[in-house]
This record gives C-alpha cells, structure tokens and sequence, in this order.
C-alpha cells in the first residue's frame, strides 16, 4: 500500500488504480499515515514551511464555502476521481502557499463592502492593499522595459518613487 | 481560471465593434514617429505635473538630445532625482544617501517604436487623430489609441503640432474615465546645457546599489496560458535594491508592458492571500508559486495583471 500512496503523489497512478488508492486515503488508516509521512518527508526535503496545526480541515471547511470550483479546463481524459484529486489540491495550494507581500508589513485597505458582503473566494479574491516606498525598486526595474518611454522620455519615471504612505498629500 | 477563455469573454463583443472600425491611416501613425522622434532628437526642458486620483505631483525634466542625457527631478515629497544616460539609469535617493543604478544593456535595443510594431500596435488599438486643444502654449495634436478590447487602457496623446513633442498624456480605462495624466505646464525647446543634466548629487559620497540586470532564461518558468496581444520581450535575472538575484520576464502588446518578478522565498513566511495594489495605471499583483513570491507589475488595468500573474506556473525542465 505505501508504494502506492507513493506512487500516488507522484502521479504515476491512473485510471482505477488512482481510484482504489484515493479510496484508500478514507479513514484514519496505514494509508492515511504513509500519505502524511511521505508529505512531511517531502516537505522537510523541499525545505518547505510546516502547515499549522487543523490546516487540513480549514481547508475542508472553506472549500465547502468556496462558489468556485478550480478545476482545471485542460486536462482531458482523468476521471472523476483525479480530477476531484486535483482540484482539491489546486485549491489548497492556492489557499495554503500564497503568501503577500512584497511590500512589507502595512495595514490592509478599509473594503466594508466586502466585510459586510458574503466571503469572497478564498484563493482567488486579492488582499487590497497600498503601495508603500518599498515597491519603488519594483516599479523602477519595470519602467525602462515599457515602450511608453520612447514616447515620452523619462517622464512616466516619476512613478516608480512615489510617496509613501503617510507624507502629505496635496 | 482559464486564461484564455476569460480574455476571448472580454474581446468578443469588442472585436465586432473594431472589425467595423476604419483602418489605421498612414497620418495617423506618422504622428506617433512624430512623436517619437521628438522625444529622441529634441532637446528640452520643463516643468510637468503627474495627476493620478486626487495627487498631483510636480516634476522638472531636462534633456540634451547631443549627448543623449535626461535628468528628471521630482519636486514635491521625498526628494529623488533620476538621471539616464546612453549606458545607465541612476536613480539618487539623498535621505538615504543610496543611488541605485541599472545597466542598460538589456533595454537598449528597444523600446524604439519600429515601423513594423507601429503597425503592429493597430492590432489592439484603434489610432485616430483627435481634436487640436491649446496646452501650456503650445496648439496641440490629439492623438488617441482606443484599446479594442478590456485588457489594456486608452491613450490621449497631445503634441505639438509644430515639433512632435508630447505636452500631455492621459491614461483612461475602458469607459473613457482618466486613470493618470502628465501634463507640461511649462516647457521650453531648446538652450539645454550639460550643467542642466549633471546630476546635484554626483561626486557625492552615496552608497550604491548595482542592479546587475542581465538576460538570463528563467529554466521551468512559464505562463500557462499568454494574454492575448501580450509577448514576451525580455528575460533577465537582476537585484532588486540589496536583494540576491531574482528573474523578470516582461511582456508587451507594443505600448503597454507589464513585469513578472520571480523571487526565491526564504520559506517560514506566514502564509497570506494573495495581494493587489494600485497607483494610477500601475497594478501589482503578488502571488506564492512553488516557494517563490510571483510580482506582476504593470500599466494596465487589474485584471489583466491579475490574469498574468494566475497564469505564472513553474514546471521542473525536463533533464536531458
């Protein structure tokens, strides 16, 4: 069984053989346990950062509140079973590993509408947030790349130092 | 989400309404050369002021077209001035005594307007001359670039009708609203000496910051799916302030660009969702893909950035 959940995960598995092993997966089984271990074994390799703790099942509960299903539209020929596989993972990645931001620690932008609205999907919908001095090396790596700068000169320069948040505003 | 089925959503009914548009004229995009020539060839200086929301920020530029050398000093806020030669960008910051300097090596080829990509911009963009308006003095062209579908913004151009130079550009969105605007409130062609591009903080004793951009393939990096009218042009790993390297790839549909930063996470970062900010027509859109932090910085409206960044996907190269 462990090498199936191995070979599970690196997606070797087709057709009935991904079925029975996601099946497989159901309950607090030696299954469940290889899948877990291999996962952490894999992690600590990529050195990548530990889930905290009931990761799991946030991600269970907001996927049954998320509208949106993200399921891929180019992968023809899966069945149910992996395309259900794949979704949930897409999903919990998408929830799980974004990560904001370059800018640094700053408050997040008042949005009510959004607050007293129904939650937004949890993957997908952006974090609003204000462009602080720290994007400044951004924004001037970007500019000399745009063509507008053969129209214009430097001029559309002055947007990559804006102010920050906070001086004045005329 | 499908890339290239929400981009075809957006484009369909506009691309009835520019099938039936007229075909670009060859006046038209002799304008636009106008204008580029002008800001290459002619030397100048003057006082403009950047509007986007409710700021407005007031900038001196100076250029000598002989020796290729423009200086651009912002005049309200934090003091910072910026000055580009054939070679360089140096962009002097004097509160933290940092000048930050880019190599141009990469960019140098372009972003020269060519005659194919003039002809190549009437693929996104309805160009047609507009109304002559008086500005600062001077009686200007208008020159407008109408995007023909939602994923990139408007252009108003104004020139002078006399020399090709660029008095006023205004950014809009797809209702015609002004998203950002330069205007020249005062502007003078000609009597441009080298003291008047030399930058006031050169010879000072500022730290500097190297960029070290240089082309490079990002190996694995890619966009699942492009967005349409918008190709690569550039692939180069460079430092952002003190940062290790980290990889941009630029894509653009010939007037608008947008950046795709790749960077390497250091991996015990609290995990957030993802994050979008705006300036103007700036968006930037920050994403996680597999342990690296994805910034798509560009001048256009969110949803295209947004729709670049969910499309950055790495996938291991093949080994030989």
């Amino acid at each position: 069984m462990r090498e199936r959940i191995s070979a599970l995960m690196d997606g070797e598995l087709e057709g009935r053989a991904a079925d029975e092993a996601i099946e497989s997966l159901r309950g607090e089984g030696e299954a469940l346990e290889s899948w877990r271990m291999y996962h952490l074994i894999s992690d600590g390799m990529r050195d990548t950062r530990l889930l905290s703790a009931g990761f799991a099942a946030r991600v269970v509960q907001r996927l049954a509140a998320e509208p949106t299903v993200l399921a891929p539209g180019r992968l023809p020929g899966r069945t149910p079973a992996q395309r259900v596989a794949y979704a949930v993972a897409a999903s919990a990645a998408a929830i799980g590993l974004v990560s904001w931001l370059a800018f640094g620690p700053q408050p997040e932008v008042p949005r009510t509408t959004i607050a007293q609205g129904p939650p937004a999907p949890a993957a997908m919908a952006p974090v609003q947030v204000q462009l602080t001095s720290a994007a400044n090396d951004y924004l001037l790596a970007h500019q000399g790349f745009s063509p507008r700068v053969s129209l214009q000169g430097m001029v559309p320069y002055v947007r990559t130092v804006a102010e920050r948040p906070g001086e004045s505003n005329k | 989400m499908n890339v290239r089925r929400v981009a075809a959503a957006l484009s369909i009914p506009l691309a009835f309404v520019a099938g039936a548009a007229i075909a670009q004229s060859p006046e038209t995009l002799s304008w636009l050369r106008k204008i580029q020539d002008a800001t290459r060839n002619l030397s100048y200086s003057g006082t403009f002021v950047y509007q986007q929301g409710n700021k407005n920020e007031t900038s001196r530029i100076t250029r000598l077209a002989p020796a290729d050398i423009e200086r651009l000093e912002v005049l309200d806020g934090l003091p910072r001035e910026l000055v580009r030669t054939r070679d360089t960008v140096r962009c002097y910051l004097p509160e933290a005594k940092v000048v930050k300097v880019e190599k141009r090596t990469a960019d140098r080829s372009f972003p020269a307007l060519l005659p194919d990509q003039l002809n190549a911009l009437a693929q996104h963009y309805d160009i047609a001359l507009g109304e002559t308006q008086r500005i600062g003095g001077f009686t200007c062209q208008g020159v407008m670039l109408t995007p023909k579908d939602s994923l990139r913004y408007g252009y108003r151009l104004y020139a002078d009708h006399k020399t090709g130079m660029l008095v006023r550009a205004v950014t809009v969105d797809a209702a015609g609203n002004q998203i950002e605007q330069f205007t020249f409130t005062q502007l003078s062609l000609g009597h441009v000496t080298p003291e008047m591009v030399r930058s006031r903080h050169a010879g000072a004793n500022f730290r500097v910051e190297d960029a070290q951009a240089k082309p490079a393939r990002l190996d694995g990096w890619t966009l699942a799916s492009e967005l349409p009218g918008f190709h690569k042009i550039v692939e180069l790993t460079r430092r952002l302030g003190e940062s290790n390297p980290v990889g941009q790839v630029v894509y653009s549909d010939g007037l608008a660009a947008v950046s795709v930063f790749i960077e390497p996470l250091p991996g015990k970062s609290e995990p957030q969702r993802p994050g979008l900010a705006s300036m103007g027509a700036i968006h930037v859109y920050t994403r996680q893909v597999a342990n690296h932090r994805v910034t798509v910085v560009g001048e256009a409206p969110a949803t295209s950035v947004q729709l670049i960044g969910n499309a950055v996907e790495y996938r291991r190269p093949q080994k030989n």
